[in-house]
């Protein structure tokens, strides 16, 4: 059966809408600068394209548009760049051939959410990439094929069948029926961010303005029901910074910034939530506002309650805070919330935080302690194997081309405990907001896409986790929320020394170690139980320490160790009038009753032994000595 | 009180569960611990692609660990949650309850052929044991 010419007409359509946009794409970058003359030849080939195929459908008004596109960016070509202001008149002229194809192209708050949409019934209907319906296909034929065994086997004719191992089988296919469902439902929030620059540019050019567009996270997946409705919240907040945030070019230059405003509109998940930011550097809301938002109430309330402008004058397009409440209303609506942080002169950032109730997160799961656990792969920078580590603030890190980045074992962070780390173990390089942690491990288990599920009412709100996930041998890997991690590890640490001096609260204690995941195992429990930690390597390093400090309360030393080891520290200590009474502990090695018999000789207070090294075992011979 | 309950073995004494509040048992299998969690969690538990988070009974109830064999799915209003016992002894009713709690996780407490049963507040096991959004 061939294609009714409908048929013909629609595919042809769909080419030419595809075409459309990536040529509008390349000529909005050709407009600012970027591209070259890459982007000339694909916006010459779709054209052409275009061309051709509605001269065979008899569509000449269209061809005859697509050809004079064509004879100027060919033209451009051989001159040997396409000037910002041609590429900017050839965007007229792509709306026009759009119009002539009869492509709806409308702004993009009345677009339909690709993929969803009135099927001829009336129902909404979906659109799905292939390689979903295969994975789905793959596991319905799985399926099948386990039916079959089954049979096969009760009615005598296989080997005999366990009933559990069966059971388990037929639940782990149910669990990929399940997913490749659940797949289907989400989509990248790309899928409704391609018309958003040419919509700010659009707006920019009508308000005199100069804006630039940065969009990043786009490929951050969100349930559909999310995804439908929230581009029209988008795209109310980009006019509103177009039109109230960002300032006209001679008033931005006045205030020393550069005439082109910045706008960004960056996703990422973000403590169980997809995050959804909207950010601008224009005038920011006025110095009143924000003095409102100290009494008590957020700066979202504020402009959503009373539709506050931050600019004086009403224009044609509504006010900062005017049509806010109906975002705030809708994320509201979805479970999710809206915060507003704007700085006078600076620019303001708006994020509505929703819920990922059924995203898909790519991570990377790795083991610690024999647990698996995964981290979203958007939050991590790199990974790479510990070598070789430095020291900043006395605290292990790692040197990456340059950029001190601190390093902790992941045991230490989350308060696991377990057996020391292997020397040159791998280490993942979390990144969030600016800050960087690289977090050691026991080994790699891989990448996988996976399901976040809630750890279940008993376990609400227990922070560190966005959720746990099952992985395709059954078993359950714990999902790590990076931005607590880096709070966990960077926050407390990089205030300490700003509370020098008027800190009586907590005991601090000094561990000496020249192996590096014991001694960071021993701080990650101290700290977690609320002692301030140093660190030296060696004897030595101890003792300069110790000398700077009067405020080192207890020393956890290891007995071997380079240049000065346990023993003679702690005789030096002991030899030391002023210092002489410091509680000293040794980390010694199962059976090694010599070091014993020698440390209680030198005056040791307690041992702590390697193999035997737990949590409360530390702890209760810390608060021992420490009388506390 | 009474009623259908389930009666299980946690180390030498006997408990009772309404059977309402109970989906079902499974096998103790393989826990994943979650660290930072309060120690009554002992870990989650893969329950058809569920978590379900496993609580300790023993400790909670003053007895000395236990390696649990059983895992008993209860559940209370939207609550849900594994609770580890050594044993499901069996299913049947129980006498109104004679004695009194002498834990806040019990609601009462039953002679049954002279062995004392207490009766679990599943409610009240079920509660949330983290506070707010914490940190």
């Amino acid at each position: 059966m061939s294609p009714s010419e409908e048929e013909i007409h629609a595919l042809v359509r769909e080419e030419a809408g595809d075409c459309l946009q990536r040529m509008e794409s390349s000529l909005l970058g050709l407009e600012s600068g970027r591209g070259g003359l890459d982007a000339v030849d694909a916006v010459l080939r779709d054209a052409h394209s275009i061309k051709g195929s509605a001269a065979m459908v008899g569509w000449d008004e269209a061809a005859a548009i697509a050809s004079g596109i064509e004879d100027r960016v060919e033209q451009a070509r051989e001159d040997g760049a396409l000037p910002p202001e041609a590429a900017g008149a050839l965007l007229g002229e792509i709306d026009a051939l759009g119009r002539s194809l009869g492509i709806e192209r409308g702004t993009p708050a009345e677009e339909p959410l690709p993929g969803s949409g009135e099927g001829a019934a009336g129902d909404p209907t979906i659109r799905v990439p292939a390689a979903k319906v295969d994975r789905m296909l793959d596991a319905v034929g799985e399926t099948v094929l386990y039916h079959r065994r089954l049979e096969h086997a009760l009615g005598g004719g296989g080997e005999a069948v366990q009933a559990p191992d069966q059971l388990d089988m037929g639940e782990r296919l149910l669990d990929d029926l399940q997913e490749s469902v659940v797949q289907m439902r989400t989509l990248p929030l790309s899928t409704i961010t391609t018309p958003f620059p040419r919509a700010v540019r659009d707006l920019a050019a009508e308000e005199g303005k100069e804006v630039e567009l940065e969009i990043s996270g786009a490929e951050t997946q969100l349930d559909r029901v999310i995804l439908d409705g929230i581009s029209e919240m988008i795209v109310h907040l980009l006019r509103n910074a177009v039109a109230h945030g960002i300032e006209a070019p001679a008033e931005r230059e006045g205030a020393g910034k550069p005439p082109t405003g910045r706008l960004e509109l960056r996703a990422e998940q973000r403590g169980g939530m997809v995050a959804i930011e909207v950010r601008d550097d224009g005038r920011g809301v006025s110095p009143e506002l924000t003095a409102l938002v100290s009494e008590g109430r957020s700066l979202a309330d504020i402009l959503a309650e009373t539709g506050f402008s931050t600019q004086a004058e009403v224009t044609g397009v509504a006010g900062r805070g005017v049509g806010l409440d109906a975002v705030k209303r809708h994320v509201e609506g979805l479970s999710g919330s809206l915060d507003v942080q704007s700085e006078p002169g600076q620019g303001t950032t708006i994020v509505m935080l929703l819920p990922l109730t059924l995203a898909l997160m790519r991570v990377l799961l790795f083991e610690r302690g024999g647990n698996p656990f995964g981290l979203p792969v958007t939050s991590i920078g790199r990974v790479l194997a510990v070598e070789e580590t430095t020291s900043l603030n006395s605290r292990p890190s790692l040197d990456l081309e340059g950029d001190v980045v601190p390093l902790a074992d992941l045991s230490a962070l989350i308060g696991a405990g377990g057996q020391p780390l292997q020397e040159g173990c791998p280490a993942v390089v979390v990144e969030s907001l600016g800050r960087r942690l690289a977090v050691a491990c026991d080994r790699l288990l891989g990448e996988e896409e996976v399901v976040i599920k809630s750890l279940g009412s008993l376990l609400a709100g227990l922070p560190g986790y966005l959720g746990a996930a099952i992985l395709e041998n059954g078993r359950i890997a714990l999902v790590l929320d990076s931005a607590h991690l880096l709070k966990t590890r960077i926050g407390p640490s990089a205030t300490a020394p700003a509370e020098q001096g008027h800190d009586t609260a907590s005991a601090r204690i000094l561990v000496v170690d020249d192996q590096f995941s014991p001694r960071e195992l021993q701080r990650g429990i101290l700290e977690t139980a609320g002692y301030e930690v140093e660190i030296a390597r060696d004897g030595r390093e101890a003792l300069s320490r110790i000398s700077e400090s009067d405020r080192i309360e207890l020393v956890l030393s290891d007995v071997q160790m380079p240049e000065m080891d346990g023993f003679e520290l702690l005789e030096a200590i002991r030899a030391d009038d002023e210092r002489s009474s410091l509680p000293v502990v040794l980390v010694t090695t199962l059976g090694d009753d010599e070091s014993r018999r020698r440390g209680a000789e030198a005056g040791a207070d307690a041992y702590i032994v390697k193999e035997e090294f737990d949590q409360r075992t530390l702890l209760e011979t810390v608060e021992r000595l420490l009388g506390s | 009180m009474s009623g259908v309950f389930v009666r299980v073995r946690v180390v030498d004494e006997h408990y009772a569960l309404p059977v309402e509040e109970v989906a079902e048992v499974v096998a103790y299998g393989q826990l994943t611990p979650v660290p930072g969690a309060p120690p009554e969690v002992m870990g989650v538990h893969n329950l058809r692609g569920q978590i379900l988070p496993v609580v300790d009974l023993a400790g909670p109830l003053g007895l000395d660990a236990t390696e649990p064999a059983r895992v008993v799915v209860a559940e209370s209003g939207e609550r849900r949650a594994g609770l580890a016992v050594d044993a499901v002894v069996d299913v049947g009713e129980l006498p109104p309850a004679s004695e009194r709690p002498e834990s806040p996780h019990l609601s009462g407490a039953v002679l049954v052929d002279g062995t004392l049963v207490g009766v679990l507040d599943v409610g009240s096991i079920l509660a949330p044991l983290t506070g707010g959004t914490g940190d």
